[in-house]
């Protein structure tokens, strides 16, 4: 479990390595793609569906995403596109590939179902996450404000 | 600094905003949503930015018009007749998160009075050449992120250990190819098949445990997160139409790769 989420961690912070994040966001996508595998496997264990699993991952990952872009003030994709990347469904695409071209395509629309499954759960998760009015995540964007004015003056 | 100095600074300030051209204002906008657009930022947070900047500089009749390719903006300028307006292709390219997150800050600091029009025009040129990672540190990481992933999926360390290797392979094709200017779906089809006859090679000597997990981690730097993510952000924001670019680039790049797999995959198992 504990090295599960060490190799999502470094999973997630490798992909905002390639999308050039800024460095002092590293850790906090890393923080992202780890909380949201951790409740992706909580959520696996309790219902054994990959793609509601994959909905529970999404919405942790969006409002970790969320609190993440007020609090450092970044964009939120910042935080959201490294923190989804474990979720994806890099496996359904395999497979399904590979059934389809081994010719079992019992097998193929299967795991083609599933994929289509996870991508909406995805797509579902992030909508969920985003329903929350923005006012319940500036709590802490407000008083930075203030220092601005403040800076500002003196 | 003392209350006068800020005065004086806040006075030159206002100073400033009477003598402001605004046709400067207008390339001000026009770049920071170039930048932002171009960088992979979402069509509101595009629409959005080029808004507030327009707002802060008194300009108050601007249309934007933004496509997940383009950007089309006419500004009415003060004092004349006319309009002034420009169309602004923009082909998807690879992201920079660092591009976006550094136009935010400035957008914000526009608004908060700490630039000038000049200035904030300095500091977008700026942004818009800063580098990306180097090409090392992408290759490396690629490798990690595909030996992690793969790891992160039930592969075993050996399984991981080939993955790194195609990964790291598969980007260094990847920035050549990028750098041939070569169309997306052909790279995506090589790339994928690239990293198959790698991961097999590998395994055909005798290192890795399952062909399977092995494979699912050497793809997924392929696999379209990020335009599916654009996707959903556009489309829950109601710009259906950019939604849908991206949302039809993501499945292009799965059927890319699900073909670039499956070629390998069947000259393998015909062989074998």
């Amino acid at each position: 479990m504990i090295t599960q989420l060490i190799a999502a961690c470094i999973a997630t912070i490798s992909f905002s390595i390639l999308f050039s994040t800024p460095r002092k966001e590293y850790l906090f996508c890393g923080l992202t793609g780890m909380t949201g595998w951790l409740f992706y496997l909580i959520a696996y264990n309790w219902i054994e569906s990959i793609p509601l699993a994959s909905l529970a991952g999404t919405i942790v990952v969006a409002l970790i995403s969320r609190i993440f872009a007020v609090n450092r003030r970044v964009p939120v994709i910042v935080f959201l596109i490294a923190g989804i990347f474990p979720l994806v469904p890099g496996t359904g695409i395999y497979f399904t590939a590979y059934y389809v071209f081994m010719n079992q395509m019992e097998l193929a629309s299967e795991y083609a179902r599933e994929t289509m499954g996870i991508g909406l759960a995805i797509a579902f998760g992030i909508m969920i996450a985003f329903l929350i009015p923005q006012k319940f995540f500036n709590y802490r964007g407000k008083t930075k404000k203030q220092d601005n004015l403040i800076k500002k003056w003196y | 600094m003392s209350v006068i100095d800020s005065l004086v600074q806040v006075n030159r300030k206002i100073e400033n905003t009477a003598e402001i051209d605004q046709n400067d204002v207008f390339d001000l906008i026009m770049l920071a949503g170039k930048i932002l657009l171009e960088n992979g930022a979402e069509i509101f947070r595009v629409e959005e930015t080029m808004k507030i900047i327009a707002g802060h500089f008194q300009v108050n009749d601007l249309d934007t018009f933004v496509l997940a390719n383009g950007i089309i903006t006419t500004m009415k300028i003060e004092g004349k007749d006319s309009r002034t307006g420009q169309v602004k292709h923009i082909p998807l390219s690879p992201i920079h998160l660092g591009r976006v997150t550094e136009v935010n800050r400035v957008s914000r600091e526009i608004v908060s009075g700490r630039y000038r029009v000049e200035d904030a025009m300095e500091e977008l040129k700026r942004i818009e050449v800063l580098p990306y990672e180097t090409k090392k540190l992408t290759i490396l990481f690629a490798g990690i992120g595909s030996a992690s992933f793969c790891y992160l999926l039930g592969g075993t360390l050996y399984d991981s250990l080939v993955s790194f290797f195609a990964g790291f392979v598969l980007y260094i094709v990847l920035i050549m190819m990028q750098k041939a200017k070569t169309p997306e779906m052909l790279r995506i089809v090589f790339g994928s098949s690239l990293v198959t006859v790698v991961s097999i090679l590998l395994y055909s000597i005798g290192i890795g445990d399952n062909i399977n997990s092995i494979m699912i981690g050497s793809i997924i730097c392929l696999v379209p997160g990020v335009s599916f993510t654009t996707a959903v952000r556009n489309f829950f924001n109601s710009d259906y139409l950019s939604g849908t670019v991206r949302l039809v680039n993501a499945l292009l790049v799965s059927i890319s790769i699900a073909v670039g797999v499956g070629i390998v995959m069947l000259i393998w198992h015909a062989i074998r």
